[in-house]
């Protein structure tokens, strides 16, 4: 099985590179002829980061799968999914805000935790009508992540499990900390009136 | 927002299109001069030479050679000041198990692919923290360890210091160790622990029993680290050196063996199987390892005259006399004379043992010195074995009760009682034996100073 990963892995990791490629070439025909190709580009990033979430999702399904915590600047994370975000939610008319009252690091898979928070916000952006709030407090002792918007809410509630779903609960679940467990928790609660997705992580 | 316009940028890719790619991102922040590297030494030969201000470097560099592994080259041989941004750029997820693990860690790491914005946001992000340790980087580079750490905990007491206090407890443990105060190091690990269970922090704990000579509650620490985070190669060079200290030498071996494997450029990894191997028995293990690193470790001046007689010692102790005489003929004489009290010692036994008519006249010169001075175990071991073959009674006695005296005991303990045996002198190591054991006693029923 290893094998099979490093096969996958591998392919993958080529995969990117040629997307950086792509990605760097649109960077410098804006630049040559001024316009802006950002369209493009997230097309290009959205096309990278499912590929390494597939790859996630095998690895960490795997028995005896662990992540790579790091200290993380809670802020920073919460800044770069915005980064990543806030320019396509514009275009589709959706204002992306954000409120990070967490100052201290937090322990955490960085690049986990924020390909989940990115996909939480990307299909925030499929229902909401005008906004989406990504917010950050600490909860319980527990680092409290959460994407509302203003949709119309999950239908059904529990909604049906897709790879995302599964993986976020799955990448919360791997966080552990003096013996508490992370979890995902959604819900039609969310202060915009729709849909609310919350990582909590010990 | 930085202003890159004045940084220095240097990109190390051996992919033509990808160092291409990674300019234009690094000229869209606004970089003005922007150098390329397209292998490993080209990189070490760039950075020596003019230092970067900003280092984008990819992980995979071909021919065998990783970002990780220049990382560590380049910090080994004190070529990267603190101040220098090095930033890892990957398409592999896995780099993050790497960065989670190691002991020597890049300043960020970015993943392929990557918009300027998002490289400016780290750029900007890292220019913040490298601003906020500015003042202790200063005083840690001039080794004012007692400043550093002071100016450390008013950080660590600051407002402005949340957001980095593991980084601040780290060093603070770092500069500790580095100080010799190991029972603080300790304290401080574990007050990170506390809060997280980051691999590194254990093996920081491990680490600083180590030196406080707490060998089985080490090996315990460092063998749960090992255990759990089988990728974090630097945990197995704590832990061969903690079995070492312990005497057991053969599970240094093994855990050095296979990390070897995984990391056939790691060159200081190599030396220390080497000296694993040696202190077990396994002559042919260290010799070619020595070879491989004084042949292959390129950077100039890597391969010491220290390396050079730990060949010619492994060499010696495989019985392989002409390989031995090769190597320790082949030091030059401006190299000898530089050498410091040790080499000295070591090299004028080794010259006993294998030439003795060159040999015995030099180390008759320095005996007197010898028989008084401290000296490092490793010369005290060659000394002792050169009296033994020389049959200098009191110069091999005086050698052996020093290194049964001292912290490496049970380290050397297997080697120095071969060499008794091999000269037919066990009833003469016992003894010795036994007067270090009275002495030790009567050091512990001593009353404690003050």
């Amino acid at each position: 099985m290893q094998r099979l990963l490093d096969v996958l892995a591998s392919g993958i990791h080529d995969t990117k590179n040629q997307l950086f490629i792509a990605e760097a070439l649109l960077v410098a025909k804006e630049a040559e002829h001024r316009i802006d190709l950002g369209k493009a580009r997230y097309a290009i990033e959205s096309a990278a980061n499912r590929l390494s979430r597939t790859l996630s999702t095998y690895r960490l399904f795997r028995h005896g799968a662990s992540l790579a915590v790091v200290p993380v600047i809670v802020g920073d994370l919460c800044a770069e999914v915005a980064l990543t975000q806030g320019k396509h939610l514009a275009t589709l008319g959706v204002t992306l805000t954000l409120d990070c009252q967490v100052v201290d690091e937090w322990p955490l898979d960085r690049d986990l935790v924020a390909d989940m928070l990115n996909n939480a916000v990307q299909n925030a952006g499929r229902f909401a009508r005008r906004a989406i709030h990504l917010s950050a407090r600490i909860d319980n002792d527990n680092l409290c992540l959460r994407v509302d918007d203003d949709g119309p809410g999950f239908t059904p509630l529990p909604p049906k499990a897709g790879a995302g779903l599964l993986l976020a609960e799955r990448l919360a679940e791997l966080h552990v900390r003096q013996e508490r467990r992370g979890s995902l928790h959604l819900g039609n609660d969310s202060a915009l009136g729709g849909a609310r997705f919350e990582l909590r992580l010990p | 927002m930085a202003n890159y316009s004045r940084k220095r940028f240097l990109v190390i890719d051996d992919q033509p299109l990808a160092r291409e790619a990674l300019r234009t991102i690094a000229q869209t922040v606004g970089a003005f001069a922007v150098e390329f590297a397209s292998n490993y030494q080209d990189a070490i030969y760039r950075i020596r030479n003019n230092v970067p201000d900003i280092v984008l470097c990819d992980y995979v560099l071909g021919d065998g050679r990783s970002g990780q592994q220049l990382l560590e080259e380049l910090r080994r041989f004190n070529l990267l000041p603190d101040e220098t941004i090095f930033m890892m750029v990957t398409g592999e997820q896995s780099y993050e198990q790497v960065v989670s693990a190691v002991e020597l860690v890049p300043d960020d790491y970015i993943i392929k692919p990557f918009s300027p914005d998002k490289l400016l946001l780290r750029l900007d992000r890292i220019l913040e923290k490298k601003n906020f340790f500015a003042d202790y980087y200063r005083k840690k580079r001039q080794q004012e360890y007692a400043q550093a750490l002071a100016i450390l905990q008013a950080k660590r007491d600051s407002e402005a210091g949340r957001p980095y206090r593991f980084e601040i407890l780290r060093q603070q443990a770092e500069v500790q160790l580095a100080s010799g105060a190991a029972e603080s190091a300790e304290a401080t690990y574990r007050n990170i622990l506390e809060n997280y269970n980051f691999p590194w922090a254990r093996a920081g704990v491990a680490r600083s029993l180590h030196k406080q000579n707490r060998l089985s509650e080490a090996r315990e620490e460092i063998d749960r680290v090992v255990a759990a985070t089988p990728n974090y190669f630097d945990a197995a060079d704590v832990k061969a050196n903690i079995c070492m200290s312990q005497g057991d030498h053969g599970e240094a071996q093994k855990v050095l063996d296979e990390i070897a494997k995984k990391t056939p450029r790691n060159y200081l990894r190599k030396r220390l199987l080497a000296e694993a191997a040696t202190l077990n028995g396994d002559t042919g293990t260290a010799s070619a390892a020595l070879a491989d690193v004084v042949a292959n470790d390129s950077m100039p001046g890597a391969v010491t005259p220290m390396d050079r007689l730990a060949l010619v010692r492994s060499h010696l102790a495989g019985n392989d006399k002409l390989s031995a005489e090769k190597v320790l003929l082949g030091l030059r004489d401006s190299e000898v004379q530089n050498f410091d009290l040790n080499e000295q010692a070591s090299y004028v036994a080794l010259l006993a043992i294998l030439l003795p008519g060159k040999g015995k006249p030099r180390l008759a010169g320095l005996r007197p010195a010898l028989l008084l001075t401290e000296l490092s175990s490793t010369a005290r071991l060659d000394l002792m074995q050169a009296a033994l073959t020389i049959a200098d009674r009191e110069l091999a006695d005086c050698q052996c009760e020093n290194l049964m005296l001292g912290n490496e005991a049970k380290k050397l303990f297997g080697a120095v009682r071969n060499q008794y045996a091999l000269y037919g002198r066990e009833v003469d190591f016992r003894e010795i034996q036994r007067q270090v054991a009275l002495k030790r006693i009567h050091h512990d029923d001593a009353p404690a100073a003050g």
